[in-house]
């Protein structure tokens, strides 16, 4: 008896803890979907490493990965199609981890809708209560609430075949919506449909999901898609987390390079920190207050194309931050904004060693490679400062930030 | 634009040429049933064909193949569920034992049946003490269409069940399905098609089964006699008009099941 009190006991601080370190977008909202230290493996290989997430109600997260990130498993185990090798899935404060997929009352939009074809539209969404022997009143009265929640009601008679990519995943979620699931789970709902529909279907769904106020977890591998669906989005490689966060923070704050690099163009530069400033190369940064680093420590910083500003003489915009003479490589036009790629003067990369290196080695060795990066300048100012391939120009930033290796492990 | 072309003689030649080959092959021999039957008059051949022992040939042959298909329907669906969802070690063998019954003469298979069932057979001698004989009766003829006939179902049905996809039954079970509800409201219907045309497959071959039928029936007339038997008995013994009849019975029956069979298939799939 004390002992199965005492696993509780356990699994609820587990829980708890697990809950401060992913704390959700906002803390006043209830809590609808956690994922527990989820763990998975297919064999002898390790396919998800301890997940560990929560989604509040009516927040929409996205799992954003490249294919065989293991993002795709995690939906799985959530909606119990498949189980975990550890861990605890927990709906409305309910642990499911044991239950059958049937039991869970979650919503999956497969990729392909997995919409009954010898069924009608109606007969589809209708299909969730007539298992669960609704009357027949109460079915065709939530059918018809949901056909014009999601204005499907003149294709109410017709076959999945006969609608249109679109139409099929409205229907899709309608069935689900019919037995007020937990949570949504889309899988890359957006796979198998053109570029247009896809950023009209995008905000179509966004907006009923505000509608209906139920929490969506969504999955996808196109950064874009991740950074308009989502109030939060959680970057997964190679079966962990790496960073978990609004789409700002994401994108403007990435805590690992390959977060930095999977969503967009990213420039990545060695340094070293000092006691008061960044050294990259010959150029000085400032380091923030927090965290703090070691001097001689190494250190990456990361900053977005656009993020870098380019001028042909020695005066740097205030609040810019200097970096480095560079020479322009190429120049390319990319519809809204031009594209420069730059090379870097000698010394503008600061090589540094790891923690063994440097024992071996008294001097801090300087690295002298020369360095690419890109840039990116809106129309206007392409045109005010007309670049060349070969000019010379002086590279500054406007903002960075800084990774160092030990947030990235985390 | 239109299109205007010279008359292509290749055309007309090949076509006619099919058809002439289709003369002896097919058309005439099914014809001369027709002519040969109606030679007679109608009322003739009327009254072969409600000689009780013809009436009761076909009943048995209607009975019989109706049971066997049945069974095979049923188990078809269920080696088909099985042999598409689960990977086992011998799976492939399974799946060649199931489909060899096509490739072996039925004649070999009813005198395995009967080696196996029969009074002195490595079952039936143990049987046959307690008065139980498993052979020459109509669970003979019904055990040996379903050996003959038990490929054709599970050949249209297993198709079916590999390319449905999985994600259909998943998301019946998301939405809160029974295994049970998942089959009946999901996996069944798509299979419709294939169910029906794998029962009129099955029930056509059963109707015609000779070769593994004589053996095993023991061709008693008014007892384990089936319509094929009948045509066989009567012609010889020279009673050329009684197996006509049956024979006509027999090939306009044939003609039914194929039309359905073509017709209907477009009907069942549609989607």
């Amino acid at each position: 008896m004390s002992t199965e009190e005492d696993t509780l006991k356990a699994k609820q601080k587990l829980i708890e803890e697990q809950k401060q370190k992913t704390p959700t977008s906002d803390p006043t909202l209830p809590t609808a979907t956690s994922v527990v230290g989820i763990s998975k493996r297919f064999g002898k290989t390790s396919v998800l490493e301890n997940i560990s997430f929560d989604v509040a109600e009516g927040e929409a997260l996205v799992l954003l990965g490249a294919s065989g990130s293991g993002k795709t498993t995690i939906l799985r185990i959530i909606a119990g199609l498949e189980q975990p090798y550890t861990g605890h899935i927990i709906l409305h404060g309910r642990d499911v981890t044991e239950l059958p997929a049937r039991e869970r009352g979650v919503g999956v939009i497969f990729q392909s809708y997995a919409l009954f074809p010898k069924m009608t539209v109606e007969k589809n969404i209708g299909y969730g209560l007539r298992i669960r022997r609704r009357r027949r009143k109460e079915i065709k009265e939530t059918v018809n609430e949901l056909l014009s929640l999601v204005q499907l009601e003149e294709h109410r008679k017709k076959y999945p075949s006969q609608l249109s990519g679109g139409q099929q995943q409205r229907v899709a979620i309608a069935r689900t919506l019919a037995y007020k699931p937990e949570v949504l789970l889309f899988d890359e709902p957006f796979g198998a449909l053109d570029t247009q529909t896809r950023t009209h279907l995008r905000r179509e769904i966004r907006a009923l999901l505000r509608k209906v106020n139920v929490p969506a977890i969504f999955i996808t591998h196109d950064q874009e898609e991740a950074l308009e669906l989502g109030d939060r989005v959680a970057v997964i490689n190679k079966g962990h987390i790496e960073q978990i966060g609004t789409p700002f923070e994401i994108y403007n704050q990435p805590a690992t390079e390959y977060v930095a690099t999977f969503l967009g163009a990213a420039n990545i530069l060695d340094g070293v920190a000092r006691d008061s400033f960044l050294e990259i190369g010959s150029a000085r940064l400032p380091l923030p207050e927090q965290p703090k680093y070691n001097s001689g420590e190494c250190v990456k910083i990361v900053f977005r194309p656009e993020d870098v500003s380019l001028s042909k003489t020695e005066f740097v915009k205030p609040g810019n931050h200097k970096l480095s003479p560079a020479v322009v490589e190429e120049i390319s036009f990319v519809g809204a904004y031009e594209r420069v790629r730059l090379q870097l003067g000698k010394g503008s990369d600061s090589s540094c060693l790891t923690d063994e290196a440097a024992l071996l080695t008294t001097q801090a060795p300087e690295s002298y490679s020369a360095k690419s990066i890109i840039a990116t300048r809106p129309k206007p100012e392409a045109a005010a400062t007309r670049l060349h391939v070969g000019d010379r120009v002086v590279v500054s930033i406007t903002s960075f930030t800084i990774l160092s290796p030990k947030q990235a492990r985390q | 634009m239109r299109h205007v072309r010279g008359f292509d003689i290749i055309r007309p030649l090949s076509v006619g040429m099919l058809v002439l080959m289709m003369l002896p092959l097919v058309f005439l021999p099914l014809l001369s049933i027709f002519v040969f039957g109606m030679r007679n008059g109608l009322d003739k051949f009327w009254a072969a064909l409600m000689a009780p022992e013809a009436v009761f040939a076909l009943k048995l042959s209607m009975a019989t193949s109706f049971w066997a298909t049945v069974f095979n329907v049923v188990f078809g669906l269920f080696a088909s569920y099985v042999l598409s969802r689960y990977n086992f070690w011998g799976r492939n063998a399974l799946i060649v034992t199931i489909s060899l019954p096509t490739a072996i003469p039925t004649a070999v298979a009813g005198f395995a049946l009967l080696l196996l069932w029969g009074p002195y057979g490595t079952l039936g001698r143990f049987l046959a003490p307690h008065g139980i004989s498993v052979m020459f009766t109509a669970g003979a003829i019904i055990l040996a269409n379903v050996f003959v006939t038990f490929p054709l179902a599970f050949g249209v049905i297993k198709p079916v069940f590999d390319t449905m996809s999985r994600s259909l039954e998943e998301a019946s079970a998301t939405i809160g399905a029974t295994r049970w509800q998942t089959f009946w409201y999901v996996t069944l219907p798509s299979l419709r098609g294939a169910i029906v045309s794998g029962a009129l497959l099955t029930f056509a071959r059963a109707v015609g089964e000779f070769g593994s039928t004589i053996l095993v029936s023991g061709n008693l007339a008014g007892r384990t006699q089936t319509a094929p038997l009948y045509i066989f008995a009567k012609f010889n013994e020279g009673q050329i008009e009684a197996a006509n009849a049956i024979a006509i019975v027999l090939a306009l029956f044939s003609f039914l099941i194929f039309s359905v069979l073509f017709f209907a298939r477009d009907w069942l799939d549609v989607d």
